[in-house]
């Protein structure tokens, strides 16, 4: 046996781990100790911002498996978040249902609604299937609207605080510790699943739909199952933003975050599971970043020069991406992993 | 070029780093007030107005540390105030980080910039005992009441008192047809409650339906007025934004619809449809538009209030001046939390106050403060008692001018606490 110099994989299995080196275990140790250890040095501020990201990590993963790997491009996520969250709420609030049935029960009823607002993808796809989900995303505010007596309307649904046996999740440390779980355990499974037969059947999809027909993969199904995937995971976001809350109101599910939600995906790079996580914490972000901003600009130039300066940077920075790096922060950070690999006998100069 | 591109992701890093610490200590004797505002969005133009009074009325507080021409009480000398905001977007997500955040910085009393934070933030802040100011004024603040204080009247209350009005000059002896034509967001439904619907039954309406029109419509709401008319609705009556009510009284003219049109219908709004602004940007067209529970225009210089509001202006912003009614809400707002403030302080010394303190002994404890008549009475809070003014007046334009036409009392519609 002689040394090895890099990472030599000697099995197709080796091949395929997801943490392949010991830097990889490494960098996950150091990463969960680092979740670990977070309530004890961030503020309520911070941890309030990080478990915001953290659900919409979990968002984003679910729109990137129909979209990024099936191409299924879906602008109705809020409205399948809305489903999640709306069930879970109810079945809490009307029903008594503890946390831990409601949360499951709701991302299934949210990968229902995927699979009945999925149907119009085996018939159409691009703009057409586009303007399907948006319409998706309406009617199911309507219907929320509608259904007065079960969802309280426009005037919302108080939801109680999530609790495992006696112990209430009421301080902002206990739901950061459940959202990061499941932010964790989302990503574990989104990078497991386009591992399987079915997730390269996504992507064969997603390159070609005809050339996978033609090959035997079945678009009837797969593409229903990619809504459905793709759908569970908006319930669990849309169910843990709900209960974070302890109401559930239409008004936190605007169609504007099912856009900026297909954003996170333009900016971290779509197709990448890693690629989602860093498309939603970049805007995130990006998002406090200006709202910090915001009140110094309008001291120093107007007093309006900070309305809509979320909406316009958001915007551009997605414009930049699609001009200027299509592939996303991933392919970016990919290009500055191979350059260190290379280090110090990278081709630049 | 390497060199200085890693000086700027090093600098990106340490900013990172020392944004995300927890804040230090802050400076000894300052008290914040403000809070969140919906500088993006539908109420961009009201929030700006709101915020520019804050930062007048503080200004004018820590120079003469008085709080009105009309008071005599003066805030303690050795406290200083200063305003906090950041814009939330009117997004429940940011206004939730934006309240923690100004929470750690140690600030005291809060404020709701619209019904989508009301509903996200009401409870976490009675939980943490926050009082806050509120610019939306929604039935959901009465089940039940808790730390979030209104200045005009809820909405509910405001459509009841535009039903009493019309009522009352009512001639014809069938019953007059009511209907909603209302906002289709969280604060355009809020009216929609079985109380609503009771009320305007009891005092002689026949309920005809509802119809929904966007919060700032891309298109003009032909189909919902063309319904209002085929059901020979004689009022009708929502909460709207000014530009939701503006482009809808346009097509109103353009239907022949209106109390000065062939076909006779009223149209009413509860603030914040404000009759001064929508008088200012729609002139003779509008005349027959009623509004309740708005403020008076800016130019009625007469009333203390707005002299008050003219000459911070003149002072703090010459040549910036804010035309916007909501400067007024602005006023208001600063003038409740800073009494809020020192009401507490009256109790409780600076050092050992608290949130708990302010929402208890201040906010609670506001009786009759003076408004200088920028409120249609003085304002009265109390545990349990979130709606300050006791009366709505209702305003209609007339010749493309305000005009008051009428005060009553508050019906509290909304009975479920």
């Amino acid at each position: 046996m002689g040394s090895h110099f890099g990472a030599v994989q000697e099995s197709y299995a080796q091949d395929l781990a997801i943490f392949r080196t010991k830097l990889h275990w490494g960098a996950l140790f150091a990463f969960l100790l680092f979740l670990f250890t977070c309530p004890l040095f961030f503020s309520d501020r911070m941890l309030t911002i990080m478990t915001m990201i953290g659900i919409a990590v979990i968002s984003v993963h679910g729109l990137n498996i129909l979209t990024g790997y099936c191409g299924q491009i879906s602008i109705g996520h809020a409205g399948f978040m809305a489903v999640g969250g709306y069930a879970s709420a109810i079945l809490c609030a009307k029903l008594g249902f503890p946390f831990w049935i409601a949360l499951p029960c709701g991302a299934l009823t949210a990968g229902i609604a995927g699979l009945i607002f999925g149907l119009p993808s085996l018939k159409i796809k691009g703009f057409y299937l586009i303007m399907a989900t948006i319409a998706a995303q309406f009617i199911i505010i309507w219907t929320i609207i509608q259904l007065r007596s079960i969802t309280g309307g426009p005037d919302g649904l108080s939801v109680p605080k999530p609790a495992i046996g006696s112990i209430v999740l009421s301080s902002k440390a206990n739901y950061f510790y459940l959202v990061m779980a499941f932010t964790c355990l989302a990503t574990l499974l989104a990078k497991n699943i386009v591992r399987t037969r079915t997730g390269r059947a996504f992507i064969a999809i997603r390159d070609n739909d005809l050339a996978a027909e033609v090959m035997g993969i079945s678009l009837w199904s797969y593409k229903l199952q990619a809504f459905f995937i793709g759908c569970v995971y908006a319930g669990v976001a849309g169910s843990l933003l709900i209960h974070y809350y302890s109401f559930a109101s239409i008004d936190q599910f605007p169609f504007m975050d099912s856009v900026w939600y297909l954003g996170m995906l333009i900016v971290g790079g779509m197709g990448s599971t890693t690629g989602a996580i860093m498309g939603a914490v970049a805007l995130r972000l990006l998002d406090e970043l200006i709202t910090m901003v915001g009140p110094i600009l309008s001291a120093a130039v107007a007093p309006q020069a900070a309305a809509s300066l979320a909406l316009i940077s958001h915007g551009l920075i997605i414009i930049i991406f699609l001009i200027f790096e299509p592939r996303g922060l991933h392919h970016r950070w990919e290009m500055i992993k191979a350059y260190f690999r290379l280090w110090p006998f990278s081709h630049e100069e | 070029m390497a060199k200085i591109r890693w000086l700027v992701v090093s600098v990106i890093m340490i900013l990172m780093t020392l944004s995300v610490l927890p804040d230090g200590a802050e400076a000894q004797k300052k008290l914040y007030v403000g809070g969140t505002q919906s500088l993006t969005g539908p109420f961009a133009e009201d929030s700006a107005a709101v915020l520019a009074a804050i930062e007048d009325y503080v200004k004018y507080v820590n120079e003469t540390k008085n709080l009105g021409p009309w008071r005599k009480e003066k805030f303690p000398a050795d406290i200083t105030l200063e305003v906090l905001w950041r814009d939330d977007e009117l997004k429940p997500a940011k206004a939730l980080s934006i309240y923690e955040e100004l929470k750690a910085k140690g600030m005291m009393v809060a404020r709701i910039s619209g019904s989508p934070i009301a509903l996200a933030l009401k409870d976490k802040m009675w939980e943490d005992r926050m009082g806050a100011t509120s610019m939306a004024t929604g039935p959901y603040y009465l089940s039940p009441p808790q730390s979030c204080f209104t200045y005009y009247p809820i909405y509910t209350d405001s459509l009841a008192a535009i039903a009493d009005w019309f009522k009352a000059n009512w001639k014809e002896t069938r019953k007059p047809k009511v209907a909603y034509l209302t906002a289709d967001n969280a604060m355009g439904r809020s009216i929609e409650i079985p109380e609503m619907k009771a009320y305007l039954e009891k005092v002689g309406y026949e309920f005809v339906g509802t119809q929904y029109v966007p919060l700032v419509p891309t298109s003009p709401p032909t189909t919902q007025l063309t319904w209002l008319k085929e059901k020979g609705v004689d009022l009708a009556v929502g909460v709207m934004i000014n530009p939701g009510a503006q482009p809808t009284v346009k097509e109103m003219v353009r239907l022949g619809m209106g109390p000065y049109q062939p076909y006779k219908m009223t149209f009413g709004t509860g603030a914040p449809g404000h009759a001064a602004v929508f008088a200012e940007a729609m002139g003779e067209l509008g005349d027959g538009y009623v509004c309740a529970g708005s403020f008076r225009p800016m130019d009625d210089l007469a009333i203390p209030g707005i002299k008050f509001c003219r000459d911070l202006q003149d002072k703090y912003r010459p040549g910036k001046r804010v035309t916007h009614i909501m400067y007024q809400a602005g006023i208001l707002e600063g003038m409740i939390q800073v009494e809020a403030l020192r009401l507490a302080m009256n109790e409780v010394p600076f050092e050992k106050l608290t949130r708990r303190d302010v929402l208890e002994k201040g906010f609670f404890k506001i009786k009759n403060l003076e408004t200088g008549k920028i409120s249609s009475t003085p304002l009265t809070y109390g545990e349990g008692d979130i709606e300050g003014v006791d009366q709505i007046r209702i305003d209609q334009v007339q010749k493309g001018k305000v005009v008051e036409v009428g005060l009553t009392p508050l019906r509290h519609i909304f009975t479920r606490k």
